[in-house]
């Protein structure tokens, strides 16, 4: 009795503090930005987030993401594969490389491909040649969200993989059953939930980036403004309503990850209930 | 059984110089095995010792870095497993968690484009087989140990091999179970007639399941043979080591009737080669037994198992739970058969001198 008092206790301090912690840290600010938006009215706020320099950057970020979802889906299926089905020479090299973008601050991100990219390197001759421009345009912007979502969905992966061990796959093999039929029917229904978790991951930090994408940007209103960078901009220019009604763009796309990751997960919860 | 085989009999599968590292480990040393038509037969080794690398090298899990590999005639090396003809049934089974039973044994049917109806015909035989008819529908998860290594089974036969691998079968499975199981495996591999090789750690399983036994040590093959053969007759020190219940004893010329062969050479004495009784019992070996003491007696069951101090040594050896009870401390008399004494790498089984005159039959 003694101890389930005491457990009762701690429980509900914990649960307090959590909600008390969500409560200051992010549902007030959330409601500060909402309220901030509208501060001057629905005429106001629906002009905000209509303009055209704002749509234009939500849809530059949307963009972005789209492509840095896109690539590193694919980058991080294979290398989460190759990494736990294989064994090879410079696997270590390999999984640390793909850590790094974690573990470099964003600015030196972005200052990595300026200098890759830019005037100064020995690259740019070769690309003003063919007209391609890098720096201080879309795909830069592309480059910089990608590199530093990069990881978010191989790291999902791997430990799943790891965890399965290959003899499935080599079960599979061993009948007669091709790459390609391995991956859809053994490894892909495994690898579903951790995938798609690995997207929403990978989605919201891509549409979040601010640091090496404002340093590859060039800040060109309407051309090279991710969302975040055109709210700095008006948050810089003294328009709060502006710069929080663009943040609630920001917000309802965060929401709408969100719900989409519930409901993947709760669809996910039901399949598995039905093996069990 | 198959029966006999004679010496003449072609083999099915065969290894040659086979040699094979990962990285700096050598896990195989110029192996050559040859394995006759429609036999069972175990690898039997500690881990390690290279048991599981021959059957994935057979299944073409693995490439040897040199050898051969034969199948029914055929060099194997660059036919990659999937036509090799062989079933695969793996430690850990591998089933495909997210099919049911029934897409897991359909699963290599369907890979080889066989027609709806044959593939549904041949998994209901199948399911009958294994005695698991109407759980087709379940997943993996859903199923007990000893279900789901029939249904791996099961899987692994579906395609009709010619050859069937299996790599610890029994390893996953609670003991009580594992009984049962390698009856059944026995039986079933012996009706089909399906040419076999499982791979155990276990000496008893090898012992009971196989007709053939290959003991795997260190990367070589140490001997092959009935378990018969290797249980009476052992050929290396490892063996004869490896396999029963193996006791050695350094100072083997103390015992009475057994002479010292050689410098720096010892003995393994089993619990069967030693027969004990208590005084007064003793009728046929009277003149030549020994007196020893009784240190300890354990009850196992079926039998009675002893430890016998004798010339300073402690020795095996056991007795029928029907025989008249023996004390700790009782002094009896013991009577040792043989020895098997190992002489570098030679082996040599000396037989009690008093019995030489006596056909010995093991």
């Amino acid at each position: 009795m003694q101890m389930n008092r005491e457990n009762a206790f701690i429980k509900w301090t914990l649960i307090v503090g959590c909600e008390l912690f969500l409560a200051l840290f992010l549902i007030l600010p959330l409601v500060f930005i909402i309220q901030t938006a509208f501060a001057q009215g629905l005429a106001t706020y629906c002009n905000s987030i209509t303009d055209q320099y704002a749509v234009k950057a939500a849809w530059l970020t949307v963009k972005a993401t789209l492509w840095a979802v896109g690539v590193n889906t694919l980058f991080g299926l294979s290398a989460a594969w190759c990494i736990t089905k294989f064994a090879f020479r410079g696997k270590k090299i390999i999984s640390t490389f793909i850590d790094l973008p974690v573990t470099v601050s964003p600015i030196i991100a972005g200052l990595i491909y300026v200098l890759t990219f830019g005037r100064q390197s020995f690259l740019f001759p070769l690309l003003d040649k063919y007209d391609i421009e890098i720096i201080f345009a879309t795909p830069g912007i592309i480059l910089a969200t990608i590199f530093v979502t990069f990881p978010f969905i191989s790291r999902e992966l791997i430990p799943v993989l790891t965890a399965q061990g290959v003899d499935e796959e080599e079960a599979a093999s061993l009948m007669g059953a091709r790459t390609w039929t391995i991956f859809r029917k053994v490894t892909l229904p495994h690898i579903k939930w951790a995938l798609l978790y690995g997207v929403v991951l990978c989605t919201a930090r891509a549409m979040g980036e601010f640091g090496a994408v404002s340093v590859l940007s060039g800040h060109l209103r309407g051309k090279t403004n991710t969302l975040p960078l055109y709210i700095e901009l008006l948050y810089q220019g003294y328009d709060f309503t502006g710069a929080f009604a663009a943040s609630s763009i920001l917000v309802l796309l965060t929401i709408i990850i969100l719900i989409l990751r519930v409901w993947l997960e709760g669809r996910g919860n039901k399949r598995m209930e039905l093996r069990h | 059984m198959s029966g006999h085989n004679n010496v003449s009999e072609k083999a099915y599968v065969e290894l040659r110089g086979v040699n094979k590292h990962f990285g700096d480990f050598q896990a195989l040393k110029d192996i050559n095995i040859s394995i006759s038509r429609g036999r069972l037969i175990a690898a039997l080794g500690s881990s390690g010792s290279g048991k599981t690398t021959i059957l994935r090298m057979i299944a073409g899990l693995e490439t040897p870095d040199s050898g051969e590999i034969v199948i029914d005639g055929k060099v194997v090396n660059d036919i990659p497993g999937s036509d090799r003809g062989v079933g695969f049934v793996f430690q850990s089974y591998a089933l495909f968690r997210y099919m049911t039973v029934y897409d897991n044994i359909a699963f290599g049917l369907r890979v080889k484009k066989w027609d709806v109806a044959t593939i549904n015909q041949r998994v209901k035989e199948l399911l009958n087989l294994i005695n698991c008819e109407g759980l087709e529908g379940r997943y993996p998860s859903q199923l007990s140990g000893g279900q789901r290594q029939r249904v791996a089974f099961a899987r692994a036969l579906a395609p009709n091999p010619q050859l069937l691998l299996l790599d610890e079968p029994f390893a996953a499975i609670d003991a009580k179970v594992r009984l049962e199981l390698r009856a059944w495996l026995r039986k079933m591999i012996t009706q089909l007639g399906i040419t076999s090789i499982f791979v155990t750690h276990d000496q008893d399983e090898a012992i009971e399941v196989a007709d053939e036994i290959i003991v795997t040590n260190k990367g070589r093959v140490e001997q092959t043979g009935t378990p018969r053969e290797l249980y009476v007759n052992p050929k290396t020190p490892f063996v004869a080591s490896f396999i029963g219940n193996a006791h050695p004893v350094e100072n083997y010329d103390q015992f009475q009737f057994f002479d010292r062969l050689g410098e720096g050479t010892r003995a393994i004495i089993r619990p069967e080669f030693v027969s004990v009784f208590k005084k007064g019992e003793n009728k046929q070996f009277v003149k030549s037994a020994e007196e020893g003491v009784v240190e300890d007696v354990i009850f196992r069951g079926s039998s009675l198992e002893l430890k016998l101090r004798l010339h300073g040594v402690t020795i095996p050896a056991t007795r029928s739970v029907n025989d008249s009870i023996i004390e700790i401390g009782e002094t009896v008399d013991v009577f040792i058969h043989r020895l098997i004494v190992v002489d570098g790498e030679k082996i040599i089984v000396q037989h009690n001198k008093s019995l030489k005159k006596e056909s010995v039959v093991i």
